[in-house]
């Protein structure tokens, strides 16, 4: 038989270049592209936020320095630290790199839910547009209240224009963005590895996503709540952050770094990842420690929920809570330190090959320690009340988030261009941007040391003279000056290469992991065939084979006659099936408008807010129904996934738990406040007996669905219509209760506004409601498509996922109905 | 390990590097440098307790820094790839499984002994500086912040002032912090670490001043505008001059004697100055009709040495400027200009000035 010539994957377009034109940009599911959608946008925001950099420099230069006014500068300092944590350095590490290497490293052909990460770049970019959306009302109109925007300086009577509302309403945006593309690569890395890839097998690049999805899933519901209470205080009167009716500023920074804590682990951790990646490639060597490593990180994550207090040593928390927030504060520098030091023994040993990546990896791994050890420092709490506040602070965070991150995201940049973009980066060019680099990044950042340890404080927009701050002052200005040119090197070697770069071939820089294994730039669907995976360091093992005692060497030479066990080069005869991809959709840009439309409703139009609403709604109902795969519960794609669940059901698990600390803060929020409110109606006001009844509807409507899913299981289209119409009937009746209770409420002196009760019991008891309601649509849209035939038992799984939304919110109502209807009257101390 | 042929330039470079940065890092750390916000300058026990924890602290700091160099220049140096193995394709390929249990256990250990050692000081510390009860002869003052200046009100002694604070040296001093509008933070860096003033809570810093002399502070929460000119002076005076001090302050408002400052009087009188401020005896509307907007006492405020929360030292031209346009001296100063120019200027000035 005449021999078929094998199908590479460069004789495949590149998905740079199929389907041309805008129109597939705008509509494309394609993570690859949407990856350099947010690479675009982040690229430039980081010019952006450089800028800003300077102009805060520029100020600085000199005492009394007439450059910026004082409200400039505050805008400028609190821009740029916005620009870079939430639209630099979030998008370049979770929505450019995570997302274009994860289906990539783990052998998938995309993501597990195409269209929610395009839908996320396109709320991103709504997010970063409208974070700066108060420049139509003038230059002084962008935010400037720190990018922290501590109360009650936020409150509308201390920061009375739109600023504050744009930075509110806009990270509002963006936090859905990142929620939404963390649950993707969450359900992701869980289920679409490919066969053989254990959790132990995985790059660690991976282990680092996965645990930063967490992260993200389980912090930001924090941030939203501060963010909406914010909101609530200035658009709807209520006083969450002020004095004046028993509340409290320090609410607002406990919320804050509950949230931002987490924060800066989420950006550390991906640029750990990629550390973790470039410096085995470059020593010839495996990573060190890899279990340790992947412990490490879990480690990490886990205590980094324990240590928010030390942004808060200054606050007069008292002894116990300062002491217990210094002990975990250290307790998280042992992890931490377990990587750097197994970095190093990685690279011991090796043969080092110092290209830009390397170096670039390299200056991460001791910038990031320099700036670690100035964390000890931090977290020793006396010594901290001499160092918060001051230039030692800036420092040490411009040590972890410009030498730690923003060096790691360089290197994995000159690393991983050649496969985004089927060109090498001029290697020269590179190294001139890394040398740069090194000298600016620390002659602008070390003697930041000296600034902070003279007394000087931060956000200020001026200092005198002769407080021996002046010297320092203007020799960290100039290299920062040079710094930002640096990055204009950089920006120049992406845009020159880009015309007319050297073609990079599929594996540059012998790899290890499985994005090598294809063409530079990749075909769409990625892989010819999914690999199948034996060993950790998959590629690498099918190029030089596994290990064994005698050496990889003679496994190089001859394969299968020095004894070593090879993995198959290819996978099964996939060839002849078809590859499907997922279809382009335009929802994601519609749903990011409606988005942004109530957003701006917010500001100018309260009549636009329902308008954008119900844009968001009809593309949410337009995504669910576009395939024809909707609800259907395929055994096919269960086998596939690598631990067994349905990606849907997995992505609602993952909703879920974000939607648990959601209320778990909207709860502790309750329970703090419960005991200080001064005056009005307090909890005495509920009606047991009646909420009692509705509890016990609302749990019995959670029956009601159970009876229906084993309905639907059995193909009982009459029982399945019957249960569900029980459901929703029951859910409504509670709806009904929740009416009820709170228009006698209102009636009887009690509204949002009146006292600290009031707006903590209806934003809890209120955002409760609006879950429920969410909850009976959604199961009339099933209920109507089981009664016309349409959902049976092969797409049961849409009930069940539904199902499990509806008992969940539940069984907060379970958890609300106790601690705030039946222990009213415990006292909280 | 394998050694190329100039073993001592290798071996030297990575010492070289290390003590390099060693030798700009130690650039900063001159404790008697002429700096009025030094925090290495200490001169109160608390600034001393936390001066000692520091230096622990640094000093774990620095020996792990120069390890960690070390190691890491020397793998850098040591192990570039030899010319050639581009050409040898398995060449460096090692079997390395990548683990190794006495070290992972080494510098999991030892990392948290040193850590160990640096906490239990740090919460002695903390537990010490923050007791249950202050001794009995402890001194309050209570300090209110506003959007930008700070204001002093001597409890024991009806004492209010504004921008600088008198202290007794050897006493216990309870600094007790009020805010009037936002969050601000109350530091003086040579008498100790900075406290946060909270709407709503009264926080408070308590220490024993050691050495007389004149120490300066600032805010240090972001509060606004002027965040950046919200500073102050503290003067920790022997027990003598601190008599001497009060007894001024006590004292009723010097009479005016010169023309210009008899000129002066009558200008302030007719002028609303004393809505928002209070010079004992003038009037006493501040007090009664200025809530949310006063302004500091003037009583005193020609034997000030600083004006407009310290922002300028208290000079005749510096009054001047500051009276003619305030938001411009003070980006975001709630005090409206006036209108008083000229020679009505001139006589006011000298009537304040004359406020000994």
């Amino acid at each position: 038989m005449a021999a078929q010539p094998k199908r590479l994957a460069y004789e495949f377009p590149s998905y740079l270049h199929d389907p041309p034109g805008i129109w597939g940009w705008l509509t494309t599911v394609d993570h690859k592209r949407v990856a350099v959608l947010y690479a675009v946008t982040a690229l430039l925001m980081m010019g952006i936020g450089g800028l800003e950099a300077m102009l805060v420099r520029g100020q600085l230069l000199v005492a009394n320095n007439h450059f910026l006014s004082a409200g400039m500068y505050n805008e400028m300092f609190t821009m740029h630290g916005t620009t870079m944590i939430f639209l630099v350095v979030m998008p370049l590490e979770l929505g450019f790199f995570a997302n274009f290497m994860i289906p990539l490293q783990i052998g998938a052909r995309d993501v597990a839910f195409p269209r929610l990460n395009a839908l996320s770049f396109w709320v991103a970019l709504a997010g970063t547009i409208f974070l700066h959306l108060g420049l139509m009302r003038g230059l002084g109109m962008l935010p400037d209240a720190g990018w922290f925007g501590y109360a009650n300086l936020t409150e509308r009577m201390y920061t009375p224009g739109v600023n504050v509302d744009c930075w509110d309403i806009g990270l509002l945006i963006l936090g859905t963005s990142t929620l939404l593309s963390s649950l993707n690569f969450f359900v992701t890395i869980v289920n679409m590895r490919a066969p053989g890839m254990t959790f132990m097998r995985m790059p660690m690049f991976m282990w680092a996503m996965l645990i930063t999805t967490i992260l993200v899933l389980l912090a930001f519901p924090a941030l939203t709540v501060g963010l909406i209470f914010l909101f609530a205080d200035r658009f709807l009167n209520t006083h969450f952050y002020v004095v004046s009716a028993g509340g409290t500023p320090i609410l607002w920074q406990h919320l804050f770094w509950i949230f931002g804590h987490p924060e800066v682990y989420i950006m550390a951790l991906p640029a750990f990842g990629i550390a973790s990646e470039i410096l085995p490639v470059f020593s010839r060597k495996p990573l060190f420690g890899y279990p340790m490593m992947a412990y490490s990180i879990v480690l990490i994550a886990f205590l980094s929920y324990g240590v928010w207090g030390h942004h808060m040593f200054a606050t007069g928390m008292g002894p116990i809570a300062d002491s217990t927030f210094a002990i975990t504060s250290m307790l998280i520098a042992i992890p931490t330190g377990i990587k750097v030091f197994s970095w190093i023994a990685t690279v011991w040993g090796g043969r080092l090959r110092f290209t830009t990546a390397m170096l670039f990896a390299l200056g991460f791994v001791i910038e990031f320690t320099i700036g670690g050890l100035s964390g000890i420092m931090h977290a020793s709490a006396p010594v901290d009340l001499q160092q918060t506040d001051t230039y030692i602070v800036i420092a040490h965070f411009h040590y972890v988030l410009f030498g730690g991150m923003m060096m790691s995201i360089l290197a994995g940049f000159y690393y991983w261009w050649p496969k985004v973009s089927g060109r090498m980066l001029n290697e020269k060019l590179g190294k001139l941007h890394f040398w740069m680099t090194i000298w600016a990044f620390n002659a602008t950042f070390f003697p930041m040391h000296f600034l902070g340890t003279l007394g000087m404080p931060r956000r200020i927009y001026t200092y005198a003279p002769n407080m021996g701050w002046d010297f320092w002052n203007f020799f960290i200005s100039i290299n920062a000056f040079i710094l930002g040119f640096s990055f204009l090197i950089f920006f120049i070697n992406i845009v020159w290469t880009s015309l007319r770069g050297e073609a990079a071939p599929a594996d540059p820089w012998d790899g290890r992991t499985l994005e090598w294994s294809v063409a530079s730039p990749p075909p769409a669907f990625n892989f010819v065939t999914i690999p199948t995976v034996v060993s950790r360091d998959a590629f690498w093992v099918r190029k030089y084979g596994g290990a064994t005692a005698h050496g990889i060497a003679p496994a190089i030479a001859g394969g299968a006659a020095a004894g070593v066990a090879m993995p198959p080069a290819v996978g099964h005869a996939e060839e002849e099936h078809h590859i499907h991809m997922p279809a382009p959709s335009l929802y994601p840009v519609l749903f990011a408008i409606g988005l942004f439309m109530a957003g701006v409703g917010c500001l100018v139009w309260t009549r636009l807010i329902i308008m954008g609403g119900g844009l968001l709604g009809i593309s949410i109902i337009g995504m669910v129904f576009e395939y024809p795969t909707f609800g259907k519960y395929n055994p096919e794609m269960i086998e596939e996934s690598t631990i067994g669940v349905d990606h849907r059901k997995m992505g609602m698990w993952a909703f879920l738990g974000s939607e648990c600390v959601f209320f778990a803060t909207l709860i502790s929020t309750y329970m703090v406040y419960k005991d200080r409110n001064l005056s009005g109606p307090d909890a005495m006001i509920l009606n047991i007996p009646l909420t009692s009844f509705s509890t016990f509807i609302l749990l019995t409507s959670s029956l009601l669905m159970v009876l229906a899913l084993a309905a639907v299981q059995r193909n009982d289209r009459k029982w399945s219509v019957f249960w569900l119409c029980g459901t929703i009937f029951f859910g409504v009746i509670f709806l009904g209760g929740q009416a009820f209770e709170f228009t006698d409420f209102v009636l009887h002196g009690l509204k949002l506004q009146t006292n600290l009760f009031g707006q903590c019991f209806f934003t809890l008891v209120g955002f409760h409601g609006i879950h429920v309601l969410i909850g009976v649509v959604w199961l009339t849209v099933l209920m109507i498509a089981t009664a016309r035939g349409k959902i049976g038992k092969d797409r049961s799984l849409a009930i069940e996922i539904g199902g499990l939304y509806w008992h969940f919110v539940d069984i907060v109502w379970i958890i609300i109905f106790t601690l705030i209807y039946l222990m009213r009257t415990v006292k909280h101390a | 390990m394998r050694f190329s042929k100039a073993v001592r330039k290798l071996v030297a470079a990575p010492i070289a590097l290390v003590a390099l940065i060693t030798a700009a890092a130690l650039a900063g750390c001159e404790r008697n440098f002429q700096a009025p916000m030094n925090t290495l300058s200490t001169r109160s026990d608390l600034a001393a307790d936390i001066y000692s924890l520091f230096v622990q602290v640094t000093v774990w700091d620095s020996i792990i820094l120069v390890i960690v160099l070390f190691v890491f220049f020397g793998a850098i140096f040591w192990f570039s790839s030899r010319p050639g193995d581009e050409d040898d394709p398995g060449a460096g390929i090692t079997t390395d499984h990548g683990s190794h249990v006495a070290l992972e256990l080494a510098w999991t250990i030892g990392p948290a002994l040193v850590l160990l050692l640096i906490t239990i000081p740090t919460v002695r510390t903390i537990i010490r500086t923050q007791p249950n009860r202050w001794p009995q002869d402890t001194f309050t003052i209570q300090v209110r912040a506003h959007q930008w200046w700070w204001e002093f009100y001597y409890p024991s002694l009806n004492i209010h002032t504004a921008d600088e604070v008198h202290i007794p040296i050897d006493t216990p001093i309870h600094f007790e912090l009020y805010s009037e509008d936002i969050i601000h933070s109350f530091w003086i860096p040579a008498l100790g670490g900075k406290r946060d003033v909270i709407p709503g809570q009264i926080n408070s810093i308590t220490m024993i001043a050691k050495v007389p002399g004149e120490y300066w502070g600032q805010c240090v929460e972001f509060c606004g505008l002027s965040h950046a000119n919200m500073r102050l002076r503290a003067y920790v005076d022997s027990a003598d001059d601190f008599k001497k001090w009060t007894a001024n302050q006590l004292a009723p408002p010097a009479e005016a004697v010169t023309p210009a400052a008899m000129a002066g009087e009558k200008i302030y009188k007719n002028a609303p100055c004393a809505i928002c401020h209070t010079i004992r005896g003038i009037s006493g509307f501040s007090a009664q009709y200025s809530y949310g907007f006063r302004g500091p006492d003037l009583t005193h405020f020609g034997s000030r040495g600083t004006l407009a929360g310290s922002m300028l030292d208290n000079t005749p031209e510096n009054l001047a400027l500051w009276i003619q346009d305030p938001s411009a001296v003070k980006p975001g100063a709630q005090m409206p200009t006036l209108g008083v120019r000229g020679s009505d200027l001139k006589d006011l000035v000298a009537y304040l000035e004359s406020l000994k």
